[in-house]
């Protein structure tokens, strides 16, 4: 990054649907992945004519994802260091989050992918703990639903199961 | 499964394309294993085995070990040292079983099948068998722990010691966290929703506070695991519950304090509470509160220390009893804090600390503002023994037993706490005061200087053996200074050396001797009492020694006295003293080590540096350089009195040299005693700062010298001279013959003459005698005293020097064949002389001389012999040449008559013809 980068610095990307979109570079740099493509880039590479290609990310999960950037982009970076100890205690959502996850299911999981696929750690998290208040106290049922995952075991193996863990059962 | 409407049109184009179509739909709904990872660790425990319910993957997922392992590992029950051994354990157990399958396999090789089948058959039977009776166990054990949340009282151990039947076993993680879980989980989501104190099932299942406590610990050990969603708000509820618990107890603990009911409440609750949390409050409050702390028994005034003694002293007897008094009674604490705390050792550490931090530096405090407003000297005194007697103090508590612990580092941590505020101060005066001391010594030794400044002349060289009296003295000093530190070393040394003569005052003596006997051996009992003791009486160990050393002084000041030298070895004692006692004060507190030690180490050398400074700069440089300008003055002509032996400035620069080779081997022998022998200084490293001071005191000592030696050679061979000049006769060289035969035919009586002069004196004359005496008595008198390369430059020099002057003063001389004799005897006593100088360098010239005095024998009519002498260079062995003989030989008494055969004979017939 030897180049000054003013904060007005612009970004443009693209969806796989190629829906152009202009950002802000601070903006950009949340996702790790194009914060470190950008680095090795010299900045007039990117001009509106030639942006970042965001393939399988369409644009209506790129628009949500950059409307989070948006929103988070003051947020001090987190190193990788304690990312390990904060890994462990779970952090409430915060509340523009918790409204922002208000999507449909189908929605959540994109933009889950997306952040995956982006790297942008904090949105992957939050869209996790959304997951996973999503199916806080569902049955087994329920969760496999849920993920669209098919039942593998025999009825007499899940109950083997239930049994094994019935210390954690909540009465 | 919103995709599955949207997939349909698109599979109409092919199987292929409908077997795609499926495939993206099932990627999309699904999310990476890595995310439902990272979801797994988001929910509670609960809803993690539900999950495992899902499907095998998840399971799998949920199971994994990791994620157990870790669980535990946050209560700090996972000991991976120990899982590993199991693992090891049980590798070896499979293949040993493996072995001995193969081993019965092979032998019994004929029903190799059947017996294969069927153990696999029995193998999943009892594999069968033991899961079933698992999975029953647990749930019985299930069962058992719902009949408990209602009625513990049948088996609460159970439930208090669950963390010391874990296990830490690989694969079996989540199986030993089921049975934390299982037991804790009921009781702390219980308390999480509980309204208000009494609620929670765990105060109504326990009753005994001690089980309260254990489970409140168990408890709190298991929030460490709660990590999903929410978990801050359960441990601060919990935290509370445990701080409503915890004010109980300490208040029940505090009414027993106060009823000082040791055996009873205070060691029930002492102990209650060290179950919940290691029993910090308890501990604080006990500390806090403790009656030690308002005895009115520790309470002395610290002014007594400075009130008891006279100005500018102190004594440290009042401040004795007191570390005595406290010691006793902290000693005794320990023997309470046993019977009351589970762990008495931390107890009593905190204990001490407030003490060090209350009482002691209460006492100290205002004793050492006071003494240093009062005096410097008795401030510094001061500071370094109270803080011996407080680094004992703190070395003499016996702490109650308890986990190992180094007493010495304690009792330096604690010392270093009271006495940090003061360090620097003290350091800082403790410098100051002894540079201030030096100077003042200095000055009024410079200011006795001037006053006698007129009768400075008056010495005389008093012939005693130097070098064994030095040695004498220097085995004295090195004696007194190897003398163990003192805490308040009191020198009587100022008065022996102020009334010099008086043999060592025998009132000291006496004093000394009576003491010496009961306290000669240093009482070493560990007890502070008898130590104190010891070192609270004025150091009599230390005074014999004293003496001895002052009573050395004393005759060797009046063996050298007289030598009313520039500087004075007295002086310079009196220094090296004075900077021991500081020494040995500060150098009290390097054994701190770390900061505080390092910066006392460093003042140690800069009190060291300070005394080489001022002794070098200050005094012995001023004399070396008050004695080089009395030697540059020095004239012979003025100078009356030329029958002593030497010439008196030079003498009197002699004795410095002396003096000054004496100062700069006591500062040897210091620095080796006090500086290097206990590490303040290092002696290999060249940078060290005490060492360079060293360095730079010799050199300016070798400077001194040096320059010092170089005008005397000026000197003595000014008065060399002045010698020739004046007590050189005329006739020495030339003798009057019996008849007047200055004309070219007496050569006959003139060798008859010769033959008479030669039986009435053959010996040198007078004036070399003189010579050789005034030259020799110098030389002789810095043997020893400087660097032996000096010495021989200096011997080198005054050998040439001589040289010149004698050359200088032959060419001044007329010589007959007569003088001659005299001369070459002359010759002989120089030649003599310098060789005994032992300067290889010097003997050639005083060779050539001898031959060159020969050419003064030869007859005038062997004119052509002598020219072939005064051309043969080889004779002189180079140190003169042909043309400077030959200006010698025009020396001789009838060269006129013979000027013409020799040159002749030197330069042939040419010259004739010409």
């Amino acid at each position: 990054m030897a180049e000054a980068k003013p904060a007005s610095q612009k970004i443009w990307l693209i969806s796989n649907d190629n829906a152009t979109m202009e950002v802000d570079r601070v903006v950009v740099e949340r996702s790790m992945l194009l914060k470190n493509m950008l680095e090795d880039l010299s900045h007039t590479d990117i001009t509106q004519d030639n942006p970042i290609p965001i393939p399988n990310v369409n644009e209506a999960v790129l628009r949500k994802v950059v409307e989070w950037c948006e929103h988070h982009r003051n947020d001090p970076v987190t190193t990788p260091d304690d990312e390990s100890d904060a890994r462990k205690k779970t952090t409430d959502i915060e509340e523009w989050d918790q409204k922002f996850m208000q999507v449909d299911q189908e929605m959540l999981f994109e933009i889950i992918l997306a952040s995956n696929f982006l790297d942008i750690k904090p949105l992957l998290d939050v869209g996790c703990k959304t997951v996973a208040n999503m199916i806080k106290g569902k049955s087994p049922e329920e969760i496999r639903k849920t993920f669209n995952i098919t039942n593998d075991f025999s009825a007499e193996e899940e109950e083997q199961i239930r049994r094994e863990n019935e210390w954690a059962e909540d009465r | 499964m919103y995709r599955s409407g949207g997939g349909g049109p698109r599979a109409r184009g092919s199987i292929l394309g409908a077997l795609k179509a499926t495939e993206m739909l099932d990627s999309r709904a699904r999310l990476p294993a890595e995310i439902m990872v990272t979801i797994l660790n988001y929910l509670p425990v609960a809803d993690q085995m539900r999950c495992a319910r899902v499907s095998r993957r998840l399971q799998e997922m949920v199971y994994d070990d990791t994620r157990w392992v870790s669980r535990l590992k946050s209560m700090g029950c996972w000991d991976e040292r120990e899982a590993r051994q199991r693992f090891e354990d049980a590798v070896r157990r499979r293949r040993e079983a493996a072995a001995a399958a193969a081993a019965s396999q092979s032998a019994d090789g004929a029903g190799k099948r059947n017996t294969i089948s069927s153990a696999t058959i029995f193998d999943a039977t009892v594999e069968q068998q033991r899961r079933q009776r698992a999975a029953s166990e647990l749930r019985d054990g299930f069962e058992t722990m719902k009949i408990g949340t209602g009625d513990t009282a049948e088996d609460p151990a159970s439930y208090l010691d669950v963390f010391k039947h874990v296990k830490s076993v690989r694969g079996g993680a989540r199986q030993e966290y089921g049975k934390i879980y299982k037991a804790l989980a009921p009781f702390y989501f219980d308390l999480v929703m509980a309204k208000t104190h009494t609620d929670p099932i765990v105060f109504k299942a326990f009753v005994d506070p001690e089980q309260q406590a254990q489970m409140l610990a168990n408890l709190h050990r298991f929030a460490a695991s709660d990590w999903s969603e929410g978990w801050g708000h359960r441990d601060s509820k919990l935290t509370s519950m445990m701080n409503i618990f915890e004010a109980a107890v300490l208040r029940e603990f505090e009414q027993g304090y106060e009823f000082w009911d040791v055996d009873g409440r205070m060691h029930r609750y002492a102990h209650v509470l060290h179950t919940l949390n290691g029993a910090k409050t308890g501990i604080d409050l006990f500390v806090q509160k403790h009656p030690l702390f308002s005895d009115r028994d520790v309470v002395h005034n610290p002014m007594d220390c400075l009130n008891q003694a006279f100005t500018d002293d102190i004594v440290l007897e009042p401040s004795r009893r007191f570390f005595e008094t406290l010691l006793a009674k902290v000693n005794d604490q320990a023997s309470v804090l046993e019977r009351i705390f589970p762990e008495p050792a931390i107890v009593f550490w905190s204990l001490t600390e407030k003490i060090a931090e209350d009482i002691v530096a209460e006492y100290t405090t205002p004793l050492f503002d006071e003494a240093h407003e009062r005096s410097i000297s008795s401030y510094l005194k001061a500071v370094s023994g109270i803080f011996e007697q407080t680094l004992r103090f703190f070395q003499s508590l016996t702490p109650p037993k308890g986990p190992e612990e180094d007493l010495g580092n304690r009792a330096k941590q604690l010392t270093l706490k009271v006495f940090e505020p003061h360090l620097d101060l003290y350091l800082q005066e403790e410098l100051d005061f002894f540079t201030k001391q030096a100077e003042v010594e200095v000055l009024q030794w410079e200011k006795k200087l001037s006053e006698q400044d007129s009768s400075l002349e008056s010495f005389y060289y008093s012939n005693i053996n130097r070098s064994a009296e030095k040695n004498d003295f220097l085995s004295s000093f090195k004696k007194v200074i190897m003398m163990p530190v003192t805490v308040l070393p009191t020198f009587p040394i100022g008065s022996p050396f102020a009334t010099t003569k008086p043999t060592p005052s025998p009132a000291i003596t006496a004093n000394g001797s009576a003491v010496l006997t009961p306290q000669s051996s240093r009482p070493q009992t560990p007890g502070l009492g008898n130590d104190i003791q010891g070192r609270g009486s004025p150091m009599p160990g230390a005074k014999a020694p004293t003496d001895e050393l002052a009573a050395k002084a004393a005759i060797m000041a009046s063996k050298l006295e007289g030598i009313k030298s520039l500087f004075s070895i007295e002086v310079a004692l009196d220094l090296v003293h004075k900077a021991k006692g500081s020494l040995g004060r500060a150098a009290v507190l390097i054994p701190l080590g770390g900061q505080a030690g390092g910066e006392a180490r460093e003042q140690c050398a800069n009190i060291f540096i300070a005394l080489v400074r001022i002794l070098g700069q200050r005094h012995v440089k001023l004399g070396f350089d008050m004695a080089v300008d009395h030697l540059s003055h020095y004239n012979p002509r003025d100078v009356s009195d030329h029958d002593q032996k030497g010439v008196a400035p030079l003498v009197m620069f002699i004795e410095l040299v002396n003096v000054g080779d004496l100062i700069s081997q006591m500062i040897e022998v210091f620095y080796e005693q006090q500086l290097a022998a206990p590490k303040i200084a290092d002696k290999n490293d060249f940078l060290d700062p005490a060492g360079l001071a060293k360095k730079k005191f010799e050199q300016m000592l070798d400077e001194s010298v040096a320059a010092g030696l170089n005008k005397g050679i000026d000197v003595l061979m000014d008065e060399v001279e002045y010698l020739q000049g004046t007590l050189q006769q005329p006739t020495d060289y030339n003798p009057i013959p019996r008849a007047p035969t200055d004309d070219m035919n007496n050569r006959q009586s003139n060798r008859a003459t010769i033959g008479s002069m030669a039986e009435l004196d053959i010996g040198p004359t007078p004036t070399a005698r003189r010579i050789v005496d005034l030259v020799r008595s110098h030389t002789n008198m810095l043997v020893g005293t400087t660097e032996k390369s000096m010495l021989d430059v200096f011997n080198g020099e005054v050998g040439q020097r001589l040289f010149t002057a004698i050359c200088k003063h032959l060419k001044r001389q007329r010589i007959s064949t007569d003088g001659a004799i005299k001369l070459i005897s002359d010759m002989n006593l120089f030649s003599d002389y310098v060789r005994s100088l032992r300067n290889q360098d010097v003997l050639p010239y005083f060779a050539a001389l001898r031959e060159l005095s020969q050419i003064y024998l030869i007859d005038p009519s062997h004119a052509k012999e002598m020219a072939t002498v005064i051309a043969d260079g080889d004779r002189f062995g180079g140190v003169f040449r042909a043309e400077e003989v030959y200006e010698y030989a025009q020396r001789r008494a009838d060269w006129y008559q013979v000027r013409r055969s020799v040159e002749r004979a030197m330069y042939g017939m040419d010259c004739v013809v010409m």
